[in-house]
């Protein structure tokens, strides 16, 4: 069942097109998230699906309902920002509480729900608190619950995690994916941050300069993405590139890149290829790894730069004239200058042309 | 030598401006408060110690105490009406209108004029033969009259009102600025809560602005206690001395009734009262920032 329609929406501000023809489908209890750099319109979109921005043209349907030039208050939406937005002259109960009495729903009823939600947030002990009292998380955590309190058919969060540090993002993020897994309630995440986005979504939108670039599964969009701009937004480190022609050879698709000839046997085209077509043939790093006899595709590299992330090591290959990025397992430190054979995983490539740059 | 300059620089550089401030402003409080203990008639003369005679002949004359209570519902009432308007007007710019910085100008314009020329122009508009009633007449309504300021018990009103006219855009800018300071998402997350603008207002944003009260508070009283100039100009403490101030009195008494000694002691008098006012206001302040 779709919960939330975005269809044809144009939002300009003046001249500058902020969002171009954004079409979206939401279907009850999804989480996605939308993911790009800054600027990208992200917020604008949200902030439209919200009601707080007017569209310039198109329409925004949730529930079944035409709710285009429908007030915020009336969509059934709760939001969470990055800013936690708390009423800095009021408790954290009243912080709570206040939407449902401006409602009209009996204090009665009200006091029970908020200190369940407390409860549920573990910030029960803090209802009597001002939000100057509190720390960064612990106002994130008010803010999360002003907008379970309300019962929204819609969550909408806007970067919620940007301003705490690494760790407490970590544990937040892991309370956000709980939540949803208990109430089931759609919800629209925003952010900049990958991660974030990996695992959170149920389904990601990555977008760029106001126009949705990919709509996927976070694991099909980190393996399949559509264009560079996706596939390199992705990952970390990122992917690697090399460049090159197709040739067709009986038959037989191979890409030559250089130092190196890969066969495409196996690759799926989505679009026929061409003999000597400019290509880019993407590799992330961790399908790039130390051979262990009866690989498909090996190659020998010599290592130009180790470095270890702890959980793995990070090994910089010199492949022709360029360089790539292989994720080895920790127990595999080469040694700088001595070449070691690597293997390809064919499965993992996507390749693209290089003057569309979208996936072939 | 050149060790010590090295270490002090910088309090041998202030040092001079020190020394001004301690002789002309701490050194001449303490001169007046010693010229209050005297007979002192045109001239200071330090022969004629009376002790605290001048304080008590000081609240024993009907006029201080006119003076003296004016400050206080002049002030009561400049106060509740700056406030209150500047911050009205401040929430009616706020609205995003159009042609805003035209409508900023123009309530910032009176700021812009001495109290002496605020005076004269509301002398002529409140004078019943030149201005605001005339103007009245002239449209048809022969009934109005303005006579505040000829009126004893009016008079006070249009103090207030000339007054008014010069601070609230003082006012108005510091409530502005204090709520164009305020998260927007604040907004937002009140507009997705269904908070009506008002009730956002009243329960939230007015809160917030708190610390703005305070300043303007403390910067609307003292210039109620320093006000002099815009008396004069306007009403010259009349009719009678129904709007007479503690500076016009302190001013009358020293240089037109030659009584230096009371004059001094309506000084101290006074001073005791913008203590009374910044003390809080400095505790408040330093508490806040520690
Ligand atoms: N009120 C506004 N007026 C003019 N431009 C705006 C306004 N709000 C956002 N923009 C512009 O729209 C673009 C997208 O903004 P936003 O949606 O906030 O990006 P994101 O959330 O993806 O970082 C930016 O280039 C921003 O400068
Ligand atoms: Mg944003």
């Amino acid at each position: 069942m779709i919960d939330i329609r975005i269809s044809n929406c144009n939002k300009s501000y003046g001249s500058l097109r902020v969002l171009k023809d954004i079409n979206l489908e939401i279907e009850r209890g999804e989480f996605i998230v939308l993911l790009g750099p800054s600027g990208c319109g992200k917020s604008t979109l949200l902030h439209i699906v919200a009601g707080l921005d007017r569209l310039s043209s198109g329409e925004i349907e949730i529930g079944g309902r035409d709710v285009t030039d429908v007030e915020p208050k009336d969509r059934d939406i709760a939001m969470v920002f990055q800013s936690y937005a708390l009423y800095p002259t009021m408790s954290v109960r009243s912080n709570m509480e206040f939407g449902l009495r401006m409602r009209g729903k009996p204090l009665s009823e009200i006091r029970p729900l908020v200190e369940e939600k407390a409860r549920m947030l573990h910030i029960d002990h803090l209802l009597d608190r001002r939000p100057s009292q509190l720390s960064g998380g612990q106002r994130q955590r008010v803010a999360i619950g002003r907008a379970l309190v309300r019962d929204p058919k819609v969550f909408l969060f806007d970067e919620p995690l940007s301003n705490l540090d690494a760790k407490l993002r970590a544990s937040m993020r892991t309370e956000i994916k709980k939540l949803h897994l208990t109430l089931g309630t759609t919800a629209i995440y925003v952010t900049h941050d990958q991660l974030e986005a990996m695992t959170l979504a149920t389904r990601m939108v990555v977008m760029k300069a106001g126009e949705i670039q990919q709509v996927g599964k976070p694991e099909e969009v980190y393996h399949r993405p559509v264009n560079l701009f996706v596939a390199d937004f992705l990952g970390n480190p990122g992917m690697n590139f090399m460049k090159g022609h197709l040739r067709i050879d009986g038959g037989h698709v191979v890409a030559d890149v250089g130092a190196a000839t890969i066969p495409l046997d196996g690759y799926a085209f989505a679009t026929p290829p061409a003999d000597g077509q400019a290509v880019v043939v993407g590799l992330r790093p961790e399908s790039v790894q130390p051979a262990t006899g009866g690989e498909a595709f090996v190659l020998t590299l010599k290592p130009t730069l180790t470095e270890h992330t702890g959980s793995d090591n990070l090994v910089v290959l010199a492949m022709g004239g360029e360089e790539i990025v292989g994720k080895f397992p920790t127990e595999t430190l080469p040694k700088l200058g001595e070449p070691v054979t690597v293997s390809f995983d064919l499965g993992r490539l996507s390749v693209f042309d290089a003057e569309t740059e979208r996936r072939i | 030598m050149r060790r010590f300059l090295q270490r002090h620089v910088s309090q041998v550089a202030l040092s001079p401006s020190l020394a001004l401030i301690a002789i002309f402003l701490y050194g001449f409080i303490a001169y007046t408060a010693a010229v209050s203990t005297t007979n002192s008639k045109a001239f200071p003369r330090f022969d004629s110690f009376v002790g605290l005679e001048q304080y008590w002949r000081l609240f024993h004359t009907p006029r201080w105490h006119v003076a003296f209570t004016n400050m206080f519902l002049f002030g009561g009432l400049f106060l509740l009406v700056t406030i209150s308007l500047g911050l009205v007007i401040a929430i009616l710019i706020d609205q995003r209108i159009r042609a805003e910085s035209f409508f900023r100008s123009i309530v910032m314009y009176p700021m812009a004029m001495s109290f002496v020329v605020t005076g004269i122009i509301w002398q002529w508009l409140l004078n019943p033969t030149l201005g605001i009633e005339v103007m009245v007449h002239q449209l048809g309504f022969t009934s109005f009259r303005l006579d505040w300021l000829t009126n004893p018990d009016t008079v006070i009103w249009a103090l207030v009102v000339a007054a008014f006219w010069q601070g609230c855009g003082l006012v108005m800018a510091l409530f502005l600025a204090g709520l164009r300071g305020i998260d927007e998402d604040i907004w937002k997350a009140a507009a997705v809560d269904g908070i009506p603008a008002w009730r956002v207002y009243v329960y939230i944003v007015i809160p917030m602005l708190a610390p703005v009260f305070l300043t303007v508070v403390v910067l609307l009283s003292l210039s109620i206690v320093r006000a002099f100039d815009l008396v004069v100009a306007l009403t010259n403490g009349g009719p009678g001395v129904s709007s007479d101030l503690p500076s016009v009195f302190m001013f009358d008494m020293a240089f037109r009734r030659t009584n230096l000694g009371l004059s001094a002691a309506s000084a101290v008098v006074m001073l005791g009262t913008v203590l009374a006012i910044l003390i809080p206001y400095l505790y408040v302040e330093t508490r806040e920032r520690a």
